[in-house]
């Protein structure tokens, strides 16, 4: 027994172990957990159980994914994938370094937790790391950071971060009027929810979208992407928060969306200020116009007035100018 | 009687109240133009509220552009029967209340009609009637005029666009209906600025409508209540009529019309496909956009920088010219533009071709006038307006078969670019035959009567040519000083 958790407890070996030894190590391991009494999750059963797993999953897609890492990265490098259904994952960390590779202690993590050691398997060539760790997710207990870790000096470490699709959009405020209806919309580009549930929240609380109440709500969507949430009838009560959610297989992701119901005054108050901008213009040129043809008509008439006081100081200056006079007043009144 | 006389005809200003008229005509093309570009912008919220595709949404924009421009004679005959400022401010009364009953619309239907057929009628009762009265009030500057009053298209479009994006995210699209209405309501204020102006009138139209005139005059002495009144009025109807179209049968404005025709065809395809063409060479949606933005802008600058170029000295008299030149120059980049494959390419097309299009849309009415005469400028407008509605209903959607069949865009470009430069060569061809046939008969005049010779200042052959054309008073007074009678 001890030389077995001796083996166990030693770092791992550098060269692909022998079959027959590898078999033996690991129905070793088997019988010890199996002893120790816990349950094991199905994903961190030993090899052969997990084989027998991965037949039975085996109509499942599966997804690899790798990191490199090298011994000058300063951060932590990230992956970010994104998981609808039930897949076989693979995921491979590269580690290149021109240290000694017997030295480096490789662990995974999911989380924080330590994953076992017989999970996954490690390999080196050259002056490169490979460690590999396959597993199954088929529920959502199973997303999560899954991370590998390098330790000599200090410490490597590649993370993979295993999420449902998000469906982040930003969404402005949706304006709309008291009496009106609208229509909310959740869309999911390249995923497909099994399901779409809607919510309304005044504060912190969501209360579920009452479909059952008659000709207020109806769900309806054209295709399997996107759902969209009719509201009729709407009053300043409606107003407030919604949130759909897509549900999917290994989880769910929602998407809040805002609904500002206004009276009709509010509009109308940049309207009216309007018109009344256009009825003081038009009126203002108008009277201008009006004006300008009046002063137009005005010298006119003042002049025929001079002429006609002319005439009359002309009249009253004499009796003995009557020839000339008349001559002046013809020419002046024609 | 010396009252009469002091109140009637003058020449036109060139400055002073004219440059109101400007402004007016400049709001007029902002509220009318600029506000069916924008339009466009309302097709997503249309979309996600009436649950239409895009095909449904794009007929509003469509039957506003075509019912303006169908409508333009009636436009112009409104505005010569009643006056121009009525004629303006009832069809800004029109727009506003299409733009008002269209917020409260329940279906796309309801659109259709209010947004697209009562606001289009509104626009037409508008636009010819404005365009006409500035070049009344200007002779000198016109192309500076224009060019400024026609800009309004352009600027208006960069400015309202923005405005009416941040209405709808404020008010919703009923709300950016209901003010866009109050701000189109604007047109009224225009059609009070257009104040009338009588100008002495063209030697052409007392000779010819001299018989019809007394008919008029007749007509309007005559009592309403008079039993002949049908009879009359039928008479009056048809003579003023025939005065008022008489330019219809003129060989320069059928020309003109049939130009046009080909212009209009050749030149809306491209702001509808530029960016799908550029989209299909590899270049990015923001680069794309911005290749929209710059033929806009470059658009504006063409406008008044060639209006005022032509209304140098040295230009003034070819503005024919310039007109054909820059439709012309139009055709020929759309013949380059199936070779442009990239960006940097792109560029300097958008620079030139949207250069040339602010300058002959700057020139259309310039041209017109220059053939028609100022009085009957209003009812010209209106037809040559009148016969760009078709080509824009059509020209789209069969470039848009010849893409889909054809699977490039060269067939579609190459066959706008040969009608525009159809359009332009058709002109050329017209003045050159026209000149040709003035030289032929000066030189059988010069030699029926070798007695005139003698009279070395011309006026015999001046006179021959006046009776020609009575139209190139310009450019027969600059002819004829040069012809050596020697």
């Amino acid at each position: 027994m001890r030389a077995l958790t001796g083996l166990l407890g030693s770092p791992a070996p550098r060269a692909p172990p022998s079959r027959p030894l590898l078999l033996l190590c690991l129905i070793a391991a088997a019988r010890w957990s199996l002893v120790d009494g816990d349950p094991p999750d199905s994903a961190f059963t030993s090899l052969p159980v997990r084989e027998e797993m991965m037949a039975k999953y085996s109509n499942l897609s599966l997804e690899s994914h790798s990191i490199s890492l090298t011994e000058q990265s300063s951060m932590p490098v990230e992956k970010n994938i994104t998981l609808e259904r039930p897949s076989n994952m693979e995921l491979t960390c590269h580690f290149t370094t021109s240290e000694d590779l017997n030295s480096i202690n490789v662990t995974w993590k999911k989380g924080d937790e330590l994953l076992e050691k017989n999970n996954y398997l490690i390999n080196a060539s050259g002056n490169t790391l490979y460690t590999q760790y396959t597993f199954t997710i088929i529920n959502s207990k199973q997303m999560g950071s899954y991370s590998c870790f390098f330790e000599e000096e200090k410490e490597q470490r590649g993370t993979f971060n295993i999420k449902v699709p998000e469906l982040h959009r930003k969404h402005k405020p949706l304006i709309t009027y008291v009496g009106d209806s609208t229509v909310l919309v959740c869309k999911c580009e390249n995923c497909f929810p099994v399901n779409w549930t809607w919510y309304s929240s005044n504060g912190s609380v969501q209360v579920p979208v009452d479909v059952h109440m008659n000709d207020k709500y109806v769900i309806n969507g054209t295709h399997a992407n996107e759902t969209r949430l009719k509201i009729m009838h709407l009053s300043e009560e409606d107003g407030g928060s919604y949130w759909c959610h897509a549900i999917f297989q290994l989880g769910e992701s929602e998407e809040h969306l805002e609904l500002v119901v206004l009276s009709f005054l509010v509009p109308l108050k940049p309207f009216l200020a309007i018109i009344a901008e256009v009825v003081l213009l038009v009126a203002i040129i108008l009277l201008c116009e009006m004006y300008t043809q009046k002063k137009k008509k005005h010298p006119e008439e003042g002049k025929e007035f001079e002429q006609i006081e002319q005439l009359k100081s002309d009249d009253s200056n004499g009796i003995e100018n009557n020839a000339p006079r008349h001559r002046k007043n013809e020419s002046g009144n024609q | 009687m010396a009252k009469v006389n002091r109140v009637g005809s003058t020449s036109p200003p060139d400055g002073g109240w004219g440059w109101m008229i400007v402004a007016g005509c400049f709001l007029v093309t902002i509220c009318t133009r600029a506000v069916t570009r924008c339009i466009s912008i309302f097709f997503v919220e249309f979309q996600t509220y009436f649950t239409q595709d895009y095909a449904q949404t794009a007929w509003i924009h469509s039957i506003v552009d075509c019912v303006t421009m169908l409508c333009a004679p009636l436009g112009s005959v409104v505005s010569n029967h009643l006056s121009c400022q009525v004629g303006i401010m009832l069809g800004g009364l029109l727009a506003s209340t299409g733009f008002i009953l269209g917020s409260f619309a329940t279906s796309l239907k309801h659109l259709y009609l209010t947004l697209g057929v009562l606001t289009g009628l509104g626009f037409a009762l508008c636009y010819s009637p404005a365009i006409a009265m500035v070049g009344k009030y200007f002779s000198r500057r016109k192309a500076l005029a224009y060019g400024i009053a026609m800009s309004g298209s352009g600027i208006g479009t960069f400015i309202l666009a923005p405005v009416v994006q941040l209405l709808i995210e404020q008010f919703s699209w009923r709300g950016a209906l209901l003010i866009l209405g109050g701000f189109v309501l604007n047109l009224c204020v225009c059609g009070a600025l257009m104040r009338p102006i009588t100008l002495k009138e063209d030697h052409s139209s007392q000779e010819q409508n001299r018989v019809c005139r007394t008919q008029k005059e007749d007509c309007k002495r005559a009592s309403p209540y008079s039993p002949l009144t049908k009879e009359w009025a039928q008479t009056c109807l048809c003579c003023s009529l025939q005065q008022e179209y008489s330019f219809l049968l003129m060989p320069d404005f059928v020309v003109l019309a049939i130009s046009v025709l080909f212009m209009a065809y050749g030149c809306s395809p491209l702001f509808v496909y530029l960016v799908p063409y550029a989209l299909s060479v590899g270049v990015s949606h923001q680069q794309a956009a911005f290749l929209m933005s710059i033929l806009g802008v470059i658009d504006i600058i063409g406008n008044i920088t060639f209006g005022w170029l032509t209304d140098r000295r040295c230009l003034k008299n070819y503005r024919y010219v310039c007109y054909l030149f820059a439709v012309g120059l139009d055709g020929l980049c759309y013949l380059c533009l199936p070779m442009l494959r990239s960006l940097p390419l792109l560029v300097p097309f958008s620079c030139t071709f949207g250069y040339f299009d602010g300058a002959y849309v700057t020139l259309i009415p310039v041209v017109t006038a220059e053939i028609v005469g100022t009085t009957s400028l209003s009812s010209a407008l209106g037809v040559v307006y009148f016969l760009h509605a078709v080509p824009y209903l059509v020209s789209p959607p069969i470039a848009g078969w010849l893409v889909d069949t054809t699977g490039s865009y060269t067939a579609a470009f190459l066959l706008c670019g040969f009608s525009m430069i159809f359009s332009s060569v058709l002109l050329g061809f017209a003045r050159l035959v026209k000149r040709m046939k003035r030289t032929q008969l000066q030189f059988l005049a010069k030699e029926s009567d070798p007695k005139l010779q003698l009279w070395t200042n011309g006026s015999v052959a001046y006179s021959v040519a006046r009776e020609l054309d009575q139209k190139d008073g310009d450019s027969v007074a600059t002819v004829v000083p040069g012809y050596n009678l020697t």
